[in-house]
């Protein structure tokens, strides 16, 4: 036990391991495959990214469930930029501030009109939705990808060295910013400590309101690098995309270790919870389970985490 | 030390173990990866049981994997890079959006992978064959059956459904063709456009059937070229008391739509063969992992229906096929 609580990450990273290697039994032996791996990782990347910010947030206390649409938003965002011709650089950025831009609209909501965030999420998760639909015109956006699409396809040959596809690194680069940022600065410290009790961290001198702020403008932002990963593997700017996503970023925060009560959670842990799922999703497909299955499996393994998260808790409340 | 995280891998085993009995048997045997749009639609069940068949008579395996939500566009990407990771023999895709669907299909054949694309097109040209209904062959067909009706003269109007939809748009270009061809016949009506929903179809098809002067003879037939356009001009039809009176071809069975057909609302329903686009497209990839040539085009055809051929046998079996015995439900 002592350990779990020291590497609250061990646990899905556990669980990681022991569903792969279910799988790797009882799946067709190409599931072991070097290029499985990489597939595996790749399609980790969008959920692995918005769940750092996710973890954040929830840290905090809060939620954002307006991950899923700013996305799209950030997608069609993305298109647009290409199809006007800019280059692909300009076009991550701004994809990438419009993210920014709705998660400080969060925080913002948020801190002064004091409305709990699953409440101004659940309202900026519809409006940020249109608004993707609006600038799309309700339609699919073809555009160029060239640049872009390179972030998670497979390696072109002669560029094996690298391992996996640049978003795989950009995903693992941003987790671990975020997680030093968690244990090295001030406001890593801050933001644990607002999570654990509000007021006391408000006592203690803690600047409550502006650390929301930049918390959820953290969380949009990163939901915009999703965004533009989600972008390299369509290719065109969808504005009805990654519907239900923020459930599957929450799930991977909360596998990894993450209380909805705030103060608890672990970057990685998110990152194994993440993986966790794709795992799960792609030994279906190897397996040829049927949809509804692997919804009933997926959402079980959710309920398991947040039970175990619990008997943890209150384990650990009784010492 | 591990206690309650090795309940909870237990409790994953368990899991797992429970859905590993319920894989079938792969012994070496061809394994061909079929990717709808969606699963739970009708049409779709129907492209299942007709690809069950194939898979049957051929002695082949195949997985049916579509995208866990219905028209998740990520998700069906997802699919297709899993099943090239797992090495299948073949991949038989029915593309969500015709350019987003390149790059992983380019992979697929870059892995070896011989890909069939049915029922839409994909840009590019590393699949093998595409097969689905010929769609302006299917429209010609609904030209000539309204002419047909109308003893080849009087004057005609078409609800479009939606620009930018390559299927209706053919549909309407071959039924245009085939009703240009006749002399005495006038097209007075062929630029409104229905829209997404059986609602904007409704209120299209209203204004279409007033503008023309319906309800005084100043329009004898119309056509409609999907589910949700003829759906609403019937509806518009009979709000305006012209159902039966005015000729009426439209495209798509459902259940309503054949029940106003035995109602003489509606004369003919052009309608797909979905059994026959799934059965087709997985004898077409058996053929190409066999090395044999292929068509690049393969048409499923279509058929028209009427109230007098709405019960023989083979026209029951593309319209309501019984799925039963391939799907086991």
């Amino acid at each position: 036990m002592k350990y779990l609580r020291k590497y609250p990450f061990l646990g899905p990273l556990v669980a990681v391991v022991v569903v792969y290697a279910i799988f790797a039994i009882v799946a067709p032996g190409s599931f072991t495959r070097a290029e499985n791996l990489t597939t595996m990782a790749g399609q980790t990347v969008v959920v692995g990214i918005a769940a750092s910010g996710m973890t954040l947030v929830i840290l905090l206390g809060g939620i954002d469930l307006s991950v899923g649409s700013n996305v799209a938003l950030s997608t069609v965002v993305c298109a647009l930029c290409m199809r006007a011709g800019a280059p692909a650089i300009l076009a991550a950025a701004a994809a990438m501030a419009s993210g920014l831009v709705a998660g400080l609209v969060n925080g913002a909501l948020v801190t002064t009109l004091r409305i709990t965030p699953f409440i101004v999420t659940l309202g900026t998760m519809r409006a940020l939705r249109g608004l993707a639909k609006g600038l799309a015109d309700e339609q699919k956006i073809d555009a160029p990808s060239s640049g872009i699409d390179a972030l998670v396809a497979p390696l072109p040959p002669g560029y094996g060295w690298a391992l996996f596809p640049p978003g795989v690194w950009i995903m693992l680069a941003t987790s671990g910013l975020v997680a030093a940022m968690l244990v090295y600065t001030r406001g890593g410290r801050h933001i644990v400590a607002i999570g654990s009790n509000e007021a006391t961290a408000r006592l203690c001198g803690v600047r409550v309101e502006r650390m929301k702020w930049l918390v959820y403008g953290l969380a949009g932002l990163f939901a915009g690098l999703a965004g533009v990963m989600e972008f390299s593997t369509l290719t065109v700017g969808d504005p009805t995309d990654s519907i239900g996503l923020e459930l599957e970023v929450i799930a991977a925060v909360v596998i990894g270790g993450g209380s909805l009560a705030g103060g608890e959670g672990s970057v990685a842990g998110a990152l194994f919870g993440a993986l966790l799922m794709t795992v799960i999703r792609t030994g279906s497909t190897y397996l040829g389970i049927d949809n509804w299955v692997q919804d009933i499996v997926t959402g079980g393994i959710v309920v398991t985490a947040v039970a175990l998260d619990r008997a943890r808790r209150a384990s650990e409340a009784r010492r | 030390m591990f206690g309650r995280t090795l309940r909870f891998a237990l409790t994953l085993v368990a899991a797992l173990l429970l859905l590993s009995c319920n894989r079938s048997k792969d012994g070496g045997t061809t394994k061909i990866a079929v990717i709808p749009k969606g699963t739970t639609h009708e049409f779709w069940k129907a492209v299942h049981a007709g690809a069950v068949k194939a898979s049957r008579e051929l002695h082949v395996e195949i997985v049916w994997k579509g995208p866990l939500a219905e028209d998740d566009l990520k998700g069906q990407i997802d699919v297709v890079q899993s099943f090239v990771a797992q090495g299948v023999s073949g991949i038989v895709l029915a593309p969500l959006n015709d350019k987003a669907l390149e790059k992983p299909v380019d992979g697929a054949v870059k892995a070896n992978i011989p890909v069939v694309i049915f029922d839409s097109d994909l840009a590019g040209s590393a699949h093998k064959s595409f097969v689905a209904t010929d769609n302006l062959a299917a429209g010609r067909l609904a030209g000539e059956k309204l002419a047909a009706l109308l003893g080849q003269k009087g004057k005609i109007a078409v609800l479009r459904y939606q620009e930018g939809s390559a299927s209706t748009q053919k549909r309407e270009e071959g039924f245009l063709e085939a009703v240009r061809k006749m002399p005495d016949i006038q097209v007075v009506s062929d630029n409104q456009y229905g829209g997404a929903t059986t609602e904007s179809a409704f209120e299209k098809a209203e204004s279409l059937l007033a503008a023309q002067n319906a309800g005084s003879g100043g329009v004898d037939g119309v056509f409609c070229p999907n589910e949700s356009t003829t759906f609403g001009m019937l509806l518009a039809l009979r709000k305006a008391g012209l159902a039966g009176k005015i000729k009426f071809v439209g495209f798509d069975a459902s259940e309503k739509l054949v029940g106003a057909l035995r109602d003489g609302h509606v004369d003919a329903l052009v309608v797909q063969d979905p059994f026959k686009i799934g059965y087709e497209a997985v004898r077409t990839m058996v053929e190409v992992i066999a090395g044999k040539p292929v068509q690049p085009r393969i048409d499923t055809g279509a058929v028209v229906v009427d109230k007098a051929s709405l019960d023989k046998p083979e026209t029951k079996a593309i319209v309501a096929p019984d799925l039963a015995p391939w799907l086991g439900k």
